[in-house]
């Protein structure tokens, strides 16, 4: 019997019994009509080939495990950082099934968010019916102070009008007059997430400061010393978060996080269900137009967002993903400049101690092969901080990254010995990735939990940094900006390359010779 | 006089050490090595002389008779390699307690070894005193001959408590138990007249066996390495050998000696490190054969061997040569390292700010100078602070060292490679040199020493930093001495 009712096995088991592989085999043997294995392994090995990888670059419809996801995850990312918000997005309600696991499955935490539900009959006649319920469900279900609404594929096609749409249903009095609910276009056809995160946001300043969609008077600069701070789409948004205020609070700054996700994601077990948790209150995101500059994580993240906030006064600084020291550095003296605040001592010291961990680990990474994906900013600051550490990335691609991308990545690739054999692949995908791994034989690859495939196919060990990371647990919880972050990049990066080199001197009597305690 | 006293005092009087031999006896009485001053940072003791001089003997168990401090802190430390056995990296202890102290602690290692026997079945257990034991009065002698006949395995007691010296002593008195105990106690299966020992090296990181294949070309055999990837048996027939060479001066100068007396084996000392000693030594092996009664042909061989291979490394140093010429280096280490390092660095074109003589013989201090020329800079003590000192005020570009002294390298913000027994690159031989000079410019390339030498861009120009600071203080008179960082390299 495969299963014993006193001891029910699970997958990891039960397949592996004979009852199970006779089967599976036989069923290949007398069925399947399978290519010989000879073939097989043939293709399989020509698959590594320059040659392939040339076809493979030749692709011109099919898009094969991308690393991007769609305008609305981004929108749902932005809106859940602001207090009591709930994300509401017209269109298909199986798009919100994806954004919710997806977030969920990467934060291990529950994501609200909702949808107009939008079916057949609205394709063809227009969602305002499920505008209009929507939004009065949902304020009434959910109790939210805002309702921040984006769309899916399926509303852009028909052309629905959000603004129109809102004001018709505020008319109706699905909801009061004076109730806030931002609005952005994010259609999926469109740019990735990235674009998603910074329509939404643009959408929720727009609202607050340029009249509340002609409800209400524009409001009027009145500069104050505050600093505004945006993180872009981060799947490190909770560690990275709670970290920058730490050193915000440490620099005595005045500030605004504009979208801060890191309670909503990361709320206690304590017997209360938080449906929304901390975030930038309504108030402060009003009130940060009044801020002396804004800065931004992430450039590409914020790419309409920064300079929309640029045209109503305020100074403005963009990084990409700022990881490791000298990143760190520009960020932390720009934003001492732009407060008109002296860098404490104690920053000093965590810069110090940063350096100290990296001198002391310099002869493991060093010379080492990176191959990285990821978003645009975040394959950027990884980047970076692999060169400073002397390894040498030789692959960088983004699925979402733009000419323009490459072009400062190429400029990043030439400002050390470091970069002297890499390249950029904007608009590649990882089976694009799947061919460069076997080509240009990086020692590690960078990137999400999407890696594992690339990982299990091609050899090449997978440094988990990115988003999603859904199959180990709680990185997120960790930053990875700030000096802290950049030693915990850096311990993630070590920690594999001595994985690496345990599992490939484990075997008694063979290769344990060099299975070293010290290492 | 106790035997170990004996056997202490017998260490202490080394007719082959020229050092000893310049002291009167009442000096000589004292032993070799310096008070340890008390309050200061202390190098290991004999216990961890005796174990990593030994460990490297892979199919051995190697059992602590002690509280657990001792295997604790030296469990498998040292990244000595293996071809077979792995039992050498099991850590075996008697983890001594309350009750062993106030009743003594004989039976409780008698039982131990009779479990390690039963579950391992090894070919010999080295038995290891400790301080403690010591103290109380366990007679682990004693204990190992009534071990070996009971359960017809050879037990050799390796007396070695801490409290009697430093680390080196250790060594010699590890040496002393092989002597004593093992060495003689098996015959070879057969030999040949190119048999030799290698005494004192301990293929740490596998060095041995960067130097092996080219000794397996010229039909050399090493009949027993002591102790790097050593089997019990290939150290107890190490008598038949007939010519020794000695890697590490002053670790094993006892053994070679005494076998040379006892076995009539003659040795010489020598060194894989660096092109031209590796070369200097399997000349002088051929030589030391040839004498034994090897075929002359053997030293056309070697030359011919070393031609070659002396060529092939050369053409590999020379890519290097350009970016290394020049680069200044600080050699913290000691004994044999002290010079042998110094040939091999200046091959490669880098010039030596200063060397360690620490642990050096005269014979290692007079090379010092042979390569070095008379003005050579060498420095008995030198403390961290001294060290930040040289490597702060750019006396020096890179240092050398073992693991310990690394921080105060890296404090300094200067680059800082591991020479010592912990590193993972393999430098002996031929291919070794390429490899240490191939480290040693990417070490130097790395990044991160703009980085550490680079204060934080926010910092004034023209402030002190607290860099200047400490060296300022350190010009101050000294009222009080700072730290001393002595015997802190293995031997």
């Amino acid at each position: 019997m495969p299963q014993d009712a006193n001891q029910v096995k699970d997958h990891f088991e039960l397949f592996r019994g004979e009852e199970y592989t006779d089967m599976l085999a036989k069923k290949k043997a007398e069925f399947e009509n399978p290519h010989p294995a000879e073939e097989v392994a043939k293709v399989r090995e020509w698959a590594k080939t320059e040659e392939y990888k040339d076809l493979n670059f030749s692709r011109e419809a099919l898009t094969i495990n991308p690393a991007k996801a769609c305008q609305p995850l981004g929108a749902v990312f932005a809106a859940v950082g602001f207090e009591s918000t709930l994300p509401f997005v017209h269109g298909s309600q199986g798009c919100v099934a994806y954004y919710r696991s997806h977030f969920s499955r990467h934060f291990k935490e529950p994501t609200s968010c909702v949808s107009s539900s939008m079916t057949e009959d609205a394709a063809v006649f227009g969602g305002l019916n499920n505008m209009v319920d929507g939004l009065a469900n949902a304020y009434n279900m959910y109790k939210p102070k805002m309702i921040a609404v984006s769309t899916t594929c399926m509303a852009e096609v028909i052309g629905d009008d959000l603004n129109a749409y809102i004001k018709t249903a505020k008319e109706k009095e699905s909801l009061p007059q004076e109730f806030d609910v931002p609005f952005a276009h994010t259609p999926a056809f469109v740019g990735s997430h990235i674009t998603g995160y910074d329509n939404a946001m643009k959408g929720i300043l727009e609202h607050f400061w340029d009249g509340k969609a002609n409800t209400v008077d524009k409001m009027v600069r009145e500069p104050n010393g505050k600093i505004n701070f945006l993180g872009g789409f981060d799947g490190y948004a909770v560690g990275n978060l709670r970290e920058v205020k730490r050193i915000f609070d440490m620099m005595k700054i005045e500030y605004t996080i504009l979208g801060d996700q890191s309670d909503v994601w990361d709320t206690p077990t304590d017997g209360e269900f938080r449906m929304y948790d901390g975030g930038t209150t309504l108030e402060d995101a009003a009130n940060a137009l009044h801020a002396k500059a804004t800065i931004s994580m992430q450039q590409y993240c914020t790419e309409k967002t920064l300079p929309f906030i640029a045209n109503h006064g305020q100074e403005t600084a963009a990084f990409n993903h700022p990881i490791g020291v000298e990143a760190t550095d520009s960020f932390i003296m720009e934003v001492a400049r732009l407060a008109g605040v002296e860098i404490p001592d104690e920053l000093a010291k965590e810069r110090g101690r940063l350096v100290d961990a990296i001198a002391d680990s310099n002869a493991h990474i060093h010379g080492k092969k990176f191959a990285i994906y990821g978003d645009p900013d975040l394959a950027y600051g990884l980047a970076k901080f692999v060169m400073e550490l002397g390894g040498e990335p030789v692959v960088v691609l983004a699925t979402n990254g733009g000419k323009a991308w490459a072009a400062k990545m190429q400029e990043l690739f030439d400002s050390s010995p470091f970069g002297a054999n890499c390249k950029a692949y904007p608009g590649k995908d990882l089976w694009h990735m799947r061919s460069l791994l076997f080509t240009e034989k990086p020692d590690f690859l960078i990137g999400n939990t999407y890696g594992k495939y690339l990982e299990r196919d091609t050899g090449v060990p997978l440094i988990r940094i990115g988003f999603p990371i859904f199959d180990r647990h709680h990185k997120h919880r960790y930053p990875v900006w700030g000096y802290q972050g950049g030693l915990n990049v850096l311990v993630t990066i070590l920690d594999r390359i001595f994985e690496h080199m345990d599992a490939t001197t484990n075997v008694p009597s063979k290769t344990d010779y060099s299975y070293d305690i010290i290492r | 006089m106790t035997t170990l006293n004996q056997t202490i005092q017998d260490v202490f009087n080394e007719p082959g050490c020229g050092k000893n031999q310049a002291k009167s006896e009442k000096e000589r009485k004292k032993g070799c090595t310096k008070q340890l001053q008390p309050g200061g940072a202390a190098g290991g003791c004999a216990f961890d002389g005796a174990k990593i001089a030994l460990q490297p003997i892979t199919d051995v168990a190697h059992l602590v008779h002690g509280p657990i401090a001792c295997e604790g802190n030296s469990w498998d430390n040292r990244g000595a390699k293996s071809s077979g056995s792995s039992l050498y990296r099991t850590g075996f202890t008697t983890d001594m307690t309350e009750n062993d102290i106030v009743f003594g602690g004989e039976k409780h290692l008698f039982k131990a070894i009779r479990e390690i026997v039963e579950k391992y079945a090894p070919p010999a257990v080295f038995v290891y005193q400790t301080c403690v034991p010591a103290m109380i009065g366990d007679d682990i002698d004693a204990v190992c001959k009534a071990a070996a006949a009971k359960f017809g395995t050879p037990c050799i007691p390796i007396q070695s408590p801490g409290f009697v010296g430093p680390k080196n002593l250790g060594n010699k008195l590890a040496g002393e138990a092989m002597l004593k105990h093992v060495i003689g106690t098996e015959e070879p299966e057969h030999t040949t007249p190119y048999d030799i020992n290698i005494i004192g090296e301990y293929n740490l990181a596998g060095e041995l066996w960067q130097v092996k294949p080219l000794l397996d070309e010229l039909g050399i055999r090493i009949l027993s390495c002591i102790s790097g990837d050593a089997k019990y048996k290939e150290v107890a027939w190490s008598h038949r050998a007939k010519a020794a060479m000695m890697v590490c001066s002053k670790a094993m100068i006892n053994v070679a000696r005494k076998m040379e007396e006892r076995y009539d084996i003659p040795f010489f000392e020598g060194s894989f490190y660096g092109i031209g000693d590796m070369s200097d030594s399997l000349r002088e092996i051929a030589r030391l054969l040839i004498e034994r009664g090897a075929d002359p042909e053997l030293m056309d061989r070697t030359q011919a061997v070393i031609a070659r291979e002396e060529a092939r490394a050369w053409a590999a140093i020379e890519p290097y040569r350009e970016r290394l010429t020049g680069k200044k280096v600080l050699l913290v280490t000691g004994g044999v390292k002290s010079w042998s390092v110094v040939a091999a660095l200046q091959e490669a074109g880098m010039e030596i700010a200063g060397t360690s003589i620490k642990k050096s013989t005269k014979e290692d201090k007079e090379k010092i100078k042979k390569l070095m020329g008379d003005d050579a800079h060498m420095f008995d003590d030198l403390t961290p602070r001294e060290m930040y000192r040289k490597l702060k005020t750019a006396e020096a570009d890179i240092m050398l060292s073992g693991g310990r002294s690394q921080f105060v390298a890296l404090k300094a913000t200067m680059p800082w490679m591991d020479i010592n027994q912990e590193r993972h690159a393999a430098f002996a031989g031929y291919h070794g040199m390429v490899e240490m000079v191939k480290e040693i410019d990417r070490t130097l390339s790395n990044p991160v020493w703009q980085e550490v030498r680079r204060p934080a861009p926010w910092e004034r120009a023209g402030a002190a930093s607290w860099m200047d600071r400490a060296i300022d203080e350190d010009s101050l008179p000294a009222t009080a001495t700072g730290p001393t960082d002595q015997g802190r390299e293995a031997a």
